[in-house]
């Protein structure tokens, strides 16, 4: 009864227009405040104990990181660098718009973001080679769901802050299902390309490629700080995050320059020359392939520092190499190649120190600063609400009623897992996935666990399915995005996106039914999951 | 009165910059501290925490301001107008009754309801008490100047819950209010990425 009552409070709330948040915060208190004795005093408390939850403390540090990576300059390399590898295939730019999007998935995740960052761009560059706007436009409304399946991805965090699960396993859990989205979907983009004759980008050649790996590197190495921390148990999840954060800032600070005071300035100027730029590529090869050398020889041996002699004879190979045979100089020039090189890197550490606090302070970092604020109290306060519903769900009994229930209508993990999957796909239509996931992440987790399904798999269930619940209407926030660039209405939207949610909904099904996609590699990385949370 | 509200907005967002920043540098050098040397502060899991809630109660207040909380407006917006206009005031009025609630919850007894307790007297209560928080301790040179008591005090961490409920009921009013006057549509923002949509309406369009 109270529990009918309370689902029926935050129902009528929600149509009416009342943000979420509010719905399921003002249905809980009303729902104390009438059936029980608790005083309001320790409600008014969760609000605050609710963000002292460690796990969800990385919530914040990941939107900042993302929002750093999205301020424009990082999306451009990481499609260069799409183009450049997969661009000569048949359908080659719808499939570098699904590749960048899982690139950028990789550093950013929200979805919106990365339809806005690459769509912007890819979709535009799909039109002028012959794509129909409709074909461009469902391939990047679809691609950019994938935000939420790889990791880092805030959805996980909150799961995994819902039913203590590890964040690491579940990080390390979307890694194969996101690839295997992203191929699904190539494959079919193929086939159509096929059919269609669509048509491919001439073959760049390995330089291109090179280059525009290079470029897009600095920030891709956002993933392996995250994913090589976390794994490595050199930090926390959170402390990931937020040193992901620092990264994300001063990587789009100080060496991509799209923002802040050094925007504009580049790192080896015209009047440099040609010997400046070798020069310059010689030092920063260098010194790179030294500390790669140097951290993968630390993980394979156990030696005690981080450098060794080999780390020397690794930096002398590349700077005496790298010029002789890449950059066309002669050995007499060696010489003055490193100092030019020199000359160049004093220049620009010099004014990286310089210009140090005015970027921090500048315009530019407080906007993205207050812009990453402003999604994380949203966010959060759908959040601690939501926890404050959960609580009184658990406080009345609700989900034990409803596991007695399932258990003795006798489902089993097969049937169960269908009821999960129609359950969120329907939730997914209406609700901001963060906060639908903690709602029915306590009902249904025990029941699952009950019934012998894997909590890891279970997530990544539930993700694909908030992933899918983002591209069918009526409210799919990446329809909404993708209508608004592309000026095109929602119904074309949703025409254009259908053929691709077919494929992510044969992906549902394969993700529910085959348990070892999500749990192979978290499990032989990082051992399986302990159960603490029943 | 524009000039007080651009100077009030700016107030808003630079707090909320400051909390963020000062949670990230917290927990950045804290690893940097442990690896680079070998040390740390006990203070700063709680202090982070402690801005966290800051920044999300203070913040939430700002969020109704600018009109990001999300919410459903597929249904409402079939309806006609002034029974639109009726139901977004409802939402609105729907915040402050939250707002209230938690702060002082003895109102609803003109309900005829029994309830006790709100934030504005678990906060009292924390003041009178003065018990610490755990780890968060003043620095030595505070506590000789000033003779204060060696942990900081609960209440102090505490204050943003009545502060923060406070102007979320002000800024709810304020809302209800504006939809009155039709100044503003509704409370709502209806998905995530309204303003990152805006900022790129139709830039693909032919």
């Amino acid at each position: 009864m109270e529990a009918a009552i309370l689902f029926i409070l935050v129902l009528g709330f929600l149509f009416l227009g009342v943000p979420i948040s509010i719905s399921l915060g003002l249905s809980s208190v009303l729902a104390i405040a009438i059936f029980s004795n608790d005083s309001i005093s320790s409600v008014a408390l969760q609000l605050f104990t609710a963000s002292q939850n460690y796990t969800l403390l990385a919530i914040p540090f990941f939107i900042l990181a993302s929002a750093f990576m999205s301020t424009g300059g990082v999306a451009k390399r990481i499609i260069r660098f799409s183009i450049a590898s997969v661009g000569a295939i048949r359908g080659g730019l719808a499939i570098a718009g699904v590749f960048a999007c899982m690139l950028f998935a990789a550093l950013s995740g929200s979805s919106p973001a990365t339809v806005v960052a690459i769509g912007t761009i890819a979709i535009a560059g799909m039109r002028q080679a012959g794509y129909t706007k409709e074909f461009a436009a469902g391939v990047i409304a679809n691609a950019g769901t994938l935000g939420i399946l790889i990791p880092p991805s805030i959805v996980m965090v909150v799961y995994a802050a819902a039913t203590n699960v590890s964040v690491g396993r579940m990080f390390l859990a979307g890694v194969v299902p996101g690839l295997i989205a992203g191929l699904m979907l190539m494959i079919a983009i193929y086939v159509m390309a096929r059919v269609k004759n669509l048509p491919a980008q001439p073959w760049p050649g390995f330089k291109e490629i090179w280059h525009a790996m290079m470029e897009a590197a600095v920030g891709l190495f956002l993933m392996v700080i995250i994913l090589g921390g976390i794994y490595g148990g050199i930090f926390t999840p959170t402390e990931a995050a937020a040193v992901a954060a620092v990264y994300a800032c001063l990587v789009a600070l100080f060496v991509y320059r799209d923002m802040g005071p050094l925007s504009g300035i580049r790192w080896v100027q015209e009047e440099d020359g040609p010997l400046g730029l070798a020069g310059f590529k010689t030092i920063t090869y260098g010194f790179t392939a030294m500390f790669a050398w140097s951290g993968i020889a630390g993980m394979v041996t156990d030696r005690q520092g981080f450098f060794g002699i080999d780390s020397a004879i690794v930096l002398l190979a590349a700077l005496i190499g790298y010029p002789l045979l890449r950059g066309r100089v002669s050995p007499a020039e060696l010489p003055s190649i490193y100092g030019v090189g020199a000359k160049i890197w004093g220049r620009n550490i010099g004014l990286i120190i310089w210009k140090f606090l005015p970027a921090m302070f500048h315009k530019d970092t407080k906007k993205v600063m207050v812009d990453a604020a402003k999604t994380t109290i949203m966010l959060m306060f759908i959040i601690v609400n939501a926890l404050l519903f959960a609580h009184v769900l658990t406080s009345e009994r609700i989900p034990q009623a409803i596991t007695d229930w399932m258990v003795g209508a006798g489902f089993n993990w097969f049937t169960f897992l269908i009821a999960v999957n129609l359950l969120l796909l329907l939730g997914g239509q209406f609700m901001e996935p963060s906060g639908l996931l903690l709602i029915v992440a306590p009902v249904v987790f025990p029941i699952g666990m009950e019934l012998g399904v894997d909590p890891v798999h279970l997530g990544i269930i539930m993700v694909v399915n908030m992933e899918i619940g983002m591209i069918t209407p009526p409210i799919g926030l990446n329809l909404f995005v993708t209508s608004g660039i592309t000026g095109m209405s929602l119904v074309q939207v949703v025409k254009a996106a259908a053929p691709f949610v077919l494929i992510l909904l044969m992906f549902l099904i394969l993700v529910t039914y085959v348990p070892a996609l999500s749990t192979w590699l978290p499990y032989s990385l990082m051992g399986p999951e302990i159960i603490t949370n029943r | 009165m524009q000039r007080v509200d651009n100077w009030v907005t700016r107030f808003e967002e630079g707090v909320l910059a400051f909390l963020l920043a000062a949670m990230t540098i917290v927990s950045f050098t804290q690893v940097v501290a442990r690896y680079g040397f070998n040390s740390g502060w006990t203070g700063a899991l709680e202090f982070t925490r402690i801005l966290f809630a800051w920044l999300i109660l203070f913040g939430m207040s700002y969020g109704v301001k600018i009109g990001s909380h999300l919410g459903v407006d597929a249904v409402i917006r079939l309806f006609p107008k002034p029974v639109f206009r009726a139901v977004a005031v409802f939402g609105a009025l729907c915040g402050v009754v939250y707002a209230l609630t938690l702060l002082w919850s003895e109102w609803l007894h003109i309900f005829g309801l029994d309830t006790r307790g709100g934030a504005i007297d678990y906060w009292s209560k924390m003041y009178k008490i003065g018990i610490g928080l755990d780890d968060l301790r003043y620095p030595d040179a505070i506590i000789e100047t000033f003779g204060t008591k060696e942990r900081v005090q609960r209440w102090i961490a505490y204050l943003i819950l009545p502060i923060g409920l406070f102007l979320f009921m002000f800024r709810c009013i304020q809302a209800a209010w504006q939809i009155i006057t039709g100044e503003r549509e509704m409370m709502i923002a209806a998905h995530e990425a309204e303003d990152l949509v805006a900022e790129n309406k139709d830039v693909l369009k032919d």
